[in-house]
């Protein structure tokens, strides 16, 4: 049949020359091109097909001098003959083992007692045939191995019942972490993270079907990877089963949960923030406004859209607001001055808003206005500045020299009445703490600046200290100094609040009185005892005259000097009265 | 022996006083000094004399030169301090004066001018002095 077509190379094993003779006369009457090797024994064979791999058939007589064994010596052939379709001689008439030899893997098995030309050669070209049709079946298996082996998807092949991995691939190992030998002692459901139920009742579901599902599995080191599986049923060397491609969308989905938090935030931030945003069109009417009106105003947001903006402004601020805005699309952002606004309550609240000019933002197409409500700190702010205000009023009305003491900068401030009191003009001024102290009288110095340290040292809030402070004169006023001590978050005194009252004239009357005083005391002191000497006298003597009479030697002697001492207190009441009328 | 010194620069107080010594029978004849660092010298010569002595001084505070103050802190610093008997004889008692005399141990009492009957009495009872007038 290949009779002209290519040259033909056969070995024939055959240690029986006549045999060997018949059967290349057989083969040669219907080959040309024929090229025939013979060896004599099994070791010639083994010498022959490991030198040569070139054979287009073998031709194996079973019984051979150098071995006995015929399944291994068929065995030992097949497995050197390259490919080579081996076709078996033999004497046996047995079938069966004429069946087994082909179990072990040879192509055709002929009796050399019903060898022909034409047999012998049907039978090469059959095995040749056979052989090249398994071998691309062979080589088409091996495309679809390295394509399921190389594939850079994960895949595996289950048995359809048990769900036992049959088969997986590279890239399943090296995603799971698990080993191919490890993968064939589980099953898939050793795979799985969560909802067994759920993925059971799918894969029994379509037993027979292809299915997709998204699992969650996990990988040797429970790392948790979701998986899109796409399953289709197979049979795999006759087994039913099902291939499946593991689709790794982890990071997928991780980069889906990012984008959603993100979204999320952002949604968190335009409804639930404290800020109000609005999208305005044109017309000035409100096209969007964020949900968080609700929080800040007290409105519902679904029944501001479409209204005019202005018509929730108080009346005053309109004018302003609206010539603020005439100016928009010359600068892409600005703020409005703040404005009041009507909530919910009919109430009117500060708002402090930035607008944002987005109309050729086809996404928005309007104005985004961005408003804060600061009526809180509107009202702070109008506190603080009628306590500045009041401050200023009483310091101008008080006589007294208010002063503020800075005590971390070491800075005094004065209100005008340290020129008024003291004559010290902005340019004589000192500022520090130690100027102000040089000022103080020498000998109440350290006794006021004993007292101020209190308050650095006890924690004192309150001084109250009279002193002498010197004016730019030179001359000294008595001062009655009362500090009040401000501390600061944490406690520690920050700055030092004084009234300084000029009390030098009550000083000067209360030193005045004080001197009188004293100088009316020694007075009475004094005249007490000069008024009594003379009357003690009198009495003295009178004493004398009335119980004792009769021992005294010269009566009229006594009586003259009773009334000089008389006369004497005379003098002296007198002198009295002439000195408590002079001024002191 | 108790001896009994009259110092005052008033001699019609002087004169009153010994009469009053006299008359309630503390002395018999008092001696009598204007000036204070005169009985000062008398008493520091009796005493070389005869350590036995008492002395009941009575003794005006306010006197030119040496006061009554100055009397009684020299005889503060005397050994024979204890033999000294002062009763502080004033126009008019002080309460800062009786404040001072705390300071003097010799001072017995404070006697306002005048004298009187009574004040002799008094006198006579003080427990320091008053053995000399028991009756024998």
């Amino acid at each position: 049949m290949r009779k002209n077509s290519g040259e033909l190379k056969i070995l024939v094993i055959e240690d029986n020359p006549g045999d060997f003779m018949l059967i290349q006369d057989y083969l040669s009457e219907e080959h040309h091109a024929l090229e025939i090797q013979r060896a004599e024994n099994f070791k010639v064979a083994k010498e022959i097909l490991q030198n040569h791999s070139n054979f287009n058939t073998v031709l194996l007589d079973l019984s051979l001098p150098d071995i006995n064994n015929t399944e291994l010596l068929v065995k030992n052939i097949l497995s050197i003959s390259n490919g080579a379709p081996v076709v078996v001689l033999t004497g046996y008439t047995d079938k069966d083992y004429g069946a087994k030899t082909l179990s072990w893997g040879v192509s055709d098995y002929l009796l050399k007692d019903e060898i022909n030309a034409s047999n012998l050669s049907k039978s090469i070209h059959y095995s040749m045939e056979r052989k090249k049709v398994q071998r691309q079946l062979y080589e088409s298996e091996e495309k679809y191995r390295t394509l399921f082996d190389s594939s850079p998807l994960p895949m595996w092949v289950l048995d359809r019942h048990t769900l036992e991995f049959l088969s997986v691939n590279q890239a399943a190992t090296k995603l799971y972490g698990y080993s191919r030998e490890e993968f064939m002692k589980m099953t898939v459901r050793d795979l799985w993270a969560e909802e067994d139920d759920r993925i059971e009742k799918v894969v029994q579901d379509n037993f027979h079907e292809l299915f997709t599902v998204k699992v969650k599995h996990f990988t040797k080191n429970r790392e948790t990877l979701y998986i899109d599986v796409q399953s289709n049923p197979i049979l795999f060397g006759g087994r039913e089963a099902r291939v499946t491609l593991a689709h790794n969308i982890t990071e997928k989905l991780k980069a889906e949960e990012k984008l959603k938090h993100s979204q999320q935030r952002f949604k968190a931030l335009v409804q639930d923030g404290s800020d109000l945003i609005s999208i305005i069109d044109e017309n000035f009417n409100y096209s969007y406004i964020s949900p968080s009106v609700e929080n800040v105003l007290g409105v519902n947001p679904e029944g501001m859209e479409g209204k005019n903006v202005f018509q929730y402004m108080h009346k005053e601020d309109r004018e302003r607001i609206k010539d603020k805005i005439k100016y928009l699309g010359k600068k892409k952002s600005y703020q409005l001055p703040s404005y009041r606004y009507k909530d919910g309550a009919g109430g009117w609240r500060w708002l402090e808003t930035i607008i944002s000019d987005l109309r050729h933002d086809s996404s928005i197409n309007g104005l985004v206005a961005n408003s804060r409500d600061i009526t809180k700190f509107k009202i702070q702010e109008r506190q603080l500045r009628e306590s500045l205000e009041r401050y200023d009023i009483v310091a101008k009305a008080t006589s007294d020299l208010i002063t503020d003491y800075n005590i971390e900068k070491d800075v005094f401030q004065y209100s005008n009445a340290i020129h008024e009191i003291f004559g010290y003009s902005q340019n004589e001024l000192g500022f520090s703490k130690k100027w102000w102290q040089e000022q103080i009288h020498p000998d109440d110095r350290l006794r006021v600046v004993e007292a101020a340290n209190s308050i650095y040292e006890r924690g004192q809030k309150l001084l109250n200290i009279e002193y002498r402070f010197q004016c730019l004169d030179g001359s000294y006023k008595y001062v009655l100094d009362r500090s009040y001590v401000i501390t600061d978050d944490s406690g520690n005194p920050s700055r030092i609040i004084g009234s300084i009252q000029d009390i030098t004239e009550r000083r000067n009357y209360i030193n005045a009185i004080e001197r009188s005083n004293s100088r009316l005391r020694e007075i009475a002191w004094t005249q007490s005892h000069v008024v009594r000497a003379p009357l003690a006298r009198i009495m003295g003597l009178i004493d004398l005259l009335k119980n004792q009479r009769n021992n005294l030697d010269n009566i009229e002697e006594i009586i003259d000097n009773i009334l000089n001492s008389s006369e004497e207190l005379d003098k002296v009441i007198r002198k009295i009265t002439i000195k408590t009328e002079e001024e002191f | 022996m108790l001896e009994v010194l009259i110092v005052d620069d008033d001699q019609i107080v002087v004169f009153i006083q010994k009469k009053m010594m006299n008359n309630h029978e503390i002395a018999q004849n008092p001696i009598s000094f204007g000036k204070a660092a005169d009985a000062l010298d008398y008493i520091i010569q009796e005493q070389k004399l005869s350590q036995q002595k008492d002395f009941l001084i009575l003794l005006d505070i306010n006197m030119p030169n040496m006061n009554g103050w100055d009397f009684l802190k020299c005889l503060e610093s005397h050994e024979q301090k204890s033999k000294y008997h002062v009763i502080m004889v004033t126009s008019s008692i002080d309460r800062k004066d009786k404040e001072k005399a705390k300071n003097f141990s010799t001072v017995r009492s404070f006697i306002e001018k005048p004298i009187s009957a009574s004040d002799c009495d008094k006198i006579k009872e003080i427990s320091e002095i008053s053995h000399f007038f028991e009756p024998v």
